[in-house]
Formats: C-alpha cells, sequence, structure tokens
C-alpha cells in the first residue's frame, strides 16, 4: 500500500499537504456546487478557471513567480484575473447583450491564448538567460500534488472558511436569487449582490482548486458534487449534504488512485468524481425516484 | 364580483397603487414603451389589466415594481414611491411562471417560506408569526395538501397557487400578478381565479392582474383596464363589449383574443355613450355594464 508508505513514512511532511489542500477544496467546492449545478454556471466555471490560465502567464511576464507554481504572488495575480473574468463575462452578458455561452466562449479563449504565449515567452527568455525554468505549461493545465506545501495548506483554509462563511450568512436569499431571479428582486434581493458574490466565490475556489486539478479539470470539482447529489435526492438540505460527502470520497479516492497508481492527482480526482456521478445515476435509475 | 363591479369601493384617501401620467421610453426607441398612463387602485380593489402582446403591459408592471423609473410622470404605492414599497415588502409580486428553476429541489412549502426568510439575519430561526404566515398562505391558496412536493412535480395550476401563496407569505398590501394563468387549462383558470376571489375575501388585499387573457380579466375583476401603449378604456369586466375590444385593440383583435369571436352586428348594439359611473379617466372609453345575454351572444370563447 503506497499510500500508508508515503502518509505515515519518512516522507510523510511532503505528502500530507497536498492531501490537506485536496480535503479543504473537496469541502469548498462540493459546498458551492449544488449552486452552480443548479443555477447553471458550469460554464461560467470553466471560463473563470482558464482566465486562470492567463493569469499565470500575466504573473511570469510581470517576472513573479520566483518560488515556482505555488509562489503567493502568482496565485494573487491568479485570483485578479478570475475575479475579473467572472466578472467580465456577467457584466457583458447582463448589460452588453451578449449570450453568456459567447461572452464565456470569447474569455475562455482569449485567457488561454494569451496565458499560452507569455507563458512560452518566459520560459524562452529563462532558456536565454540559463536561469531556472519556469513553472510548466502542464501543471498549470492539469495539476500536480508535487510543490504543494504548508502554505497551500493555510490558503486553502482561509478560503475554505471565507467560502463556506459567506454561503451560510447569505443561504436564504442566494437561494431565492438561484431559484428564481425576478421573484427574489421583487421581495427585496439584490440580484447583482447576489450574483457577483457568488462569482467571486467561484473565482476564489477555483485559485485554489486549480493547485490541485489545473485549470482544465477544476471545473469538475465544481459541478461533479452538486450533479450526484441532486440525482440522489429532491431535498436542498440533504443535497448540501450528499455534495459534501460526494466531493470529500472524490477527491480521496483520487488521491489514493494517485498514490497507488502513480497517475497524476487532477485527473485521478476527475475519475473517482465521474464514477460516483454514474454510481448515483445508476443507482438511481434502478431505484424508485428519491421522494421528498 | 358583479356587486363588486356595480358598487366600486369609494376612493381612499390613500390609493393602493397611482399611476399618474407615466410615460417610459426606452433606449434608444422611437417610440414611447407605454405614454400618459393614469389610473388609480383603490385599497381592497382588483383591476385587471387587458392589453396584447407588446402593449406595454411588462413596462408597466416593472415601473409599478420600482424595478425602472418612468421617463415622466410619477407612481405611488399606498403613498410611497414603488421602490421604497418594495423594500418595506408591501409589494406581492408573481412573475411569469418561465423564470423560476424548476430543477431546484426545494418543497412548496419551502418556496413559499422565502420571501419570509431572505432577508432575516443568518443567525434567527423564522418567527412564529413568519412561520404561521407561511402556514396560512398555504391554507388560503389550497397548497396544503401538496406543501411536502418538490417544486417541480406539481401542475401548472398548483404551481401558480404556489407562487401566489408565496407572495402572500410576505404578508404584502398589493399583489401583482402578471399574466397568472399562461399555460393553465381552462379549468385550472377557474380554479385560479376562485382562489384569488377566496384569497380577496379573506384578507381584503388589493390585487393588479396583467394579462393578455380576456377570461382571466372576466374572471372577478371589479374593473378592466385596457392597455395598448395608453389605457384605452376603464370598464368594469361586464363593460367589454366587442364594441369595445374592436375599438381599443382594433387590428390586435385576433392576436389578443385568439378565438374570441367577435359578432359585429352586436358589437354596434353594444356600443354606449354613457360614461361608467365611477373612475372617470381622461382616456376613458368607458361604457354600460353589458347583460349576461349580451355577453353571451356578442363574444364566444372556444376552449
Amino acid at each position: 500500500m503506497h499510500t500508508i508508505d508515503y502518509l505515515f513514512g519518512p516522507n510523510a511532511a511532503v505528502f500530507w499537504p497536498p492531501v490537506l489542500v485536496g480535503l479543504l477544496v473537496a469541502t469548498l467546492c462540493a459546498a458551492l456546487s449544488p449552486l452552480v449545478v443548479l443555477r447553471r454556471m458550469s460554464f461560467i466555471g470553466q471560463g473563470v478557471s482558464h482566465a486562470a490560465f492567463g493569469g499565470v502567464g500575466i504573473a511570469l511576464a510581470l517576472g513573479l513567480g520566483a518560488r515556482g507554481p505555488g509562489d503567493w504572488t502568482i496565485l494573487a495575480v491568479v485570483a485578479i484575473a478570475c475575479a475579473c473574468a467572472a466578472l467580465g463575462i456577467a457584466a457583458l452578458t447582463d448589460r452588453r447583450g451578449v449570450s453568456a455561452d459567447t461572452a464565456i466562449g470569447i474569455v475562455l479563449v482569449a485567457a488561454m491564448a494569451l496565458g499560452f504565449i507569455l507563458i512560452q515567452h518566459a520560459a524562452q527568455a529563462a532558456r536565454t538567460s540559463g536561469s531556472r525554468p519556469p513553472i510548466g505549461v502542464e501543471s498549470v493545465l492539469f495539476g500536480s500534488m508535487l510543490g504543494v506545501n504548508t502554505a497551500d495548506v493555510a490558503l486553502a483554509a482561509i478560503i475554505a472558511v471565507i467560502v463556506t462563511f459567506t454561503l451560510w450568512w447569505r443561504r436564504r436569499s442566494m437561494l431565492f436569487w438561484a431559484f428564481d431571479e425576478v421573484g427574489a428582486i421583487s421581495c427585496g434581493v439584490s440580484a447583482a449582490l447576489e450574483r457577483t458574490a457568488l462569482l467571486l466565490l467561484l473565482a476564489l475556489a477555483i485559485v485554489i482548486t486549480m493547485r490541485l486539478a489545473g485549470v482544465v479539470l477544476a471545473t469538475a470539482l465544481l459541478v461533479l458534487p452538486g450533479a450526484t447529489a441532486l440525482a440522489c435526492s429532491t431535498r436542498y438540505s440533504r443535497v448540501v449534504a450528499i455534495s459534501l460527502a460526494a466531493g470529500i470520497a472524490g477527491v480521496v479516492a483520487g488521491i489514493v488512485l494517485s498514490f497507488e497508481l502513480d497517475w497524476p492527482s487532477g485527473p485521478s480526482i476527475v475519475v473517482a468524481e465521474v464514477a460516483l456521478y454514474a454510481l448515483a445515476r445508476g443507482a438511481r435509475s434502478m431505484l424508485p425516484a428519491p421522494g421528498a | 364580483m358583479t356587486d363588486a363591479a356595480t358598487q366600486p369601493l369609494a376612493p381612499a384617501a390613500t390609493a393602493a397603487l397611482e399611476f399618474d401620467r407615466v410615460c417610459y421610453t426606452y433606449e434608444q426607441a422611437a417610440n414611447p414603451a407605454i405614454r400618459d398612463i393614469t389610473f388609480r387602485v383603490e385599497p381592497g380593489e382588483r383591476l385587471g389589466i387587458l392589453g396584447p402582446n407588446g402593449a406595454g403591459k411588462t413596462t408597466l408592471v416593472r415601473i409599478a415594481l420600482g424595478l425602472i423609473a418612468p421617463t415622466s410622470g410619477s407612481v405611488r404605492v399606498f403613498g410611497e414611491l414603488p421602490a421604497q414599497a418594495r423594500a418595506q415588502r408591501w409589494i406581492g409580486y408573481l412573475p411569469q411562471r418561465s423564470r423560476a428553476e424548476l430543477a431546484f429541489p426545494l418543497s412548496v412549502r419551502q418556496v413559499v417560506a422565502m420571501p419570509a426568510t431572505a432577508r432575516l439575519a443568518p443567525w434567527k430561526r423564522p418567527s412564529p408569526e413568519g412561520r404561521a404566515a407561511v402556514e396560512r398562505a398555504l391554507h388560503l391558496t389550497g397548497c396544503e395538501e401538496f406543501a411536502a412536493s418538490p417544486i417541480g412535480r406539481i401542475s401548472g395550476g398548483q404551481f401558480q397557487r404556489t407562487m401566489i401563496a408565496r407572495a402572500l407569505a410576505a404578508q404584502p398590501r398589493i399583489l401583482i400578478l402578471d399574466e397568472p394563468t399562461i399555460g393553465i387549462d381552462v379549468t385550472g383558470q377557474q380554479r385560479f381565479a376562485e382562489m384569488l376571489s377566496h384569497v380577496q375575501a379573506e384578507l381584503g388585499i388589493t390585487v393588479v392582474v396583467v394579462t393578455h387573457d380576456l377570461r382571466t380579466v372576466a374572471a372577478g375583476c371589479d374593473r378592466v383596464a385596457c392597455l395598448h401603449r395608453s389605457l384605452h378604456a376603464h370598464v368594469s369586466p361586464e363593460g367589454l363589449t366587442p364594441a369595445v375590444l374592436a375599438e381599443v385593440f382594433r387590428h390586435e383583435v385576433e392576436g389578443i383574443f385568439g378565438d374570441v369571436h367577435i359578432d359585429a352586428h352586436r358589437a354596434t348594439e353594444c356600443r354606449d355613450p354613457a360614461h361608467h359611473p365611477d373612475h372617470t379617466h381622461p382616456h376613458d372609453h368607458a361604457h354600460a355594464p353589458r347583460t349576461a345575454d349580451q355577453s353571451e351572444g356578442g363574444t364566444r370563447a372556444h376552449d
């Protein structure tokens, strides 16, 4: 059992941080997931997470990231890029009459193109000067457990607290807005406030999730736990609980797969989450429909 | 409601809803969406506003809710600006059905409780009064029997009743219903009208129904205003003679009333220059109430 060797062997200090970040990421993403799925924001999540790629490119172009992909300066730029992308998509959709999928499509490809050019440019510059190679494109795209350190654990914990506390604080008004925007506005709920809050939480979640799962797979953690939970129950409180359980179970299973089979962490977690979703859908088709 | 139609409520000092020469023109639009709209709804009254698609109904509702400010003119809800009235939760609003996400894993009771809890401090539980208001709203609208059902698994008529209960649970002073019977069959529409009358009788609440459906306003409204950019008539449902409809909506008659058959001969007979005794208005094309006999002879609705 590699997992036990890794976690309780002499190099445990290397392996625990990615596991802890995984558990925190699973918790905060799974808490957001039901709203993301129900509010049909999966594709927005995809746009925002790809903006992180552009953010990494900008950070490298600015000469940041001396301490590798976990450098807080890179994460700060990525957070700003994700927040700008989230709010930009919302503004384009709201005020400019652009459809949501067009707005997301534009932001997604622009961020990818910009990110790729800037990361390649930084790599060439590093080769020319003979300095340490910058961050690899692959680790940004698909994530890596290597290099996840205690600073990431602290950041993940802070983001998890912000996300879960905000969701608890605004749970009633945000759910009302997500269920029926027009009805909520007529009852004095601020749709702009709820939407902005949810988009910023999404951006924050992606900043830390991409360390583990990469920008391509980060949205899997925001979509699959909620989708799995919605296949299991028609009660919102149960959906949130099942989403949390599915998110954590998927991340644990993915990390074990990664340790045992030496698979990359991001894809392993996604495979485990997809398997859980398939299991839930299969069980639902065989069992009578879940009651109220 | 015939009695109410013939014996309208005496004007109160403060109107439940009052539009005074309201115009609204959208940005970059050549013509106003609505122009010179003036009307007054007394507390406890039910006003039907009838108009075809594109007549400005949605604009009028958005102005009444304070979501957009009129280009000119003024609007008051119980003497306050609409946005203030909305902030004080005086306005209960029933949006068109398509706006809500039916995939949400919420029970009917949870949906009804939403406005009552939406702005509650996060650490507070709903008060016993708030919970009682939710149960009363469920009872009044006949939603009790399916209160535990998921919101996505009830019929169109039940959904509309749920939405009314949700609006009532916040204990508003005026209900604004936007196309409340769209997508509901004729039996469901009938039940909906009866439920609305029951609610109004119990709570004495003011109701404004905005619709393109003649049957919806004919069933139980004290007065009907016909909207086509401006308000063209201000009559009781019985006053909606074919002549009025033909004159007010002219070319839109088929578009709005669909298969309602207009008998041109009878329509001419129904013309009556006398103003309705109450609620006079600069744009009134008011008419004497029509008799049941005229009603059956002049229009025929195919279901």
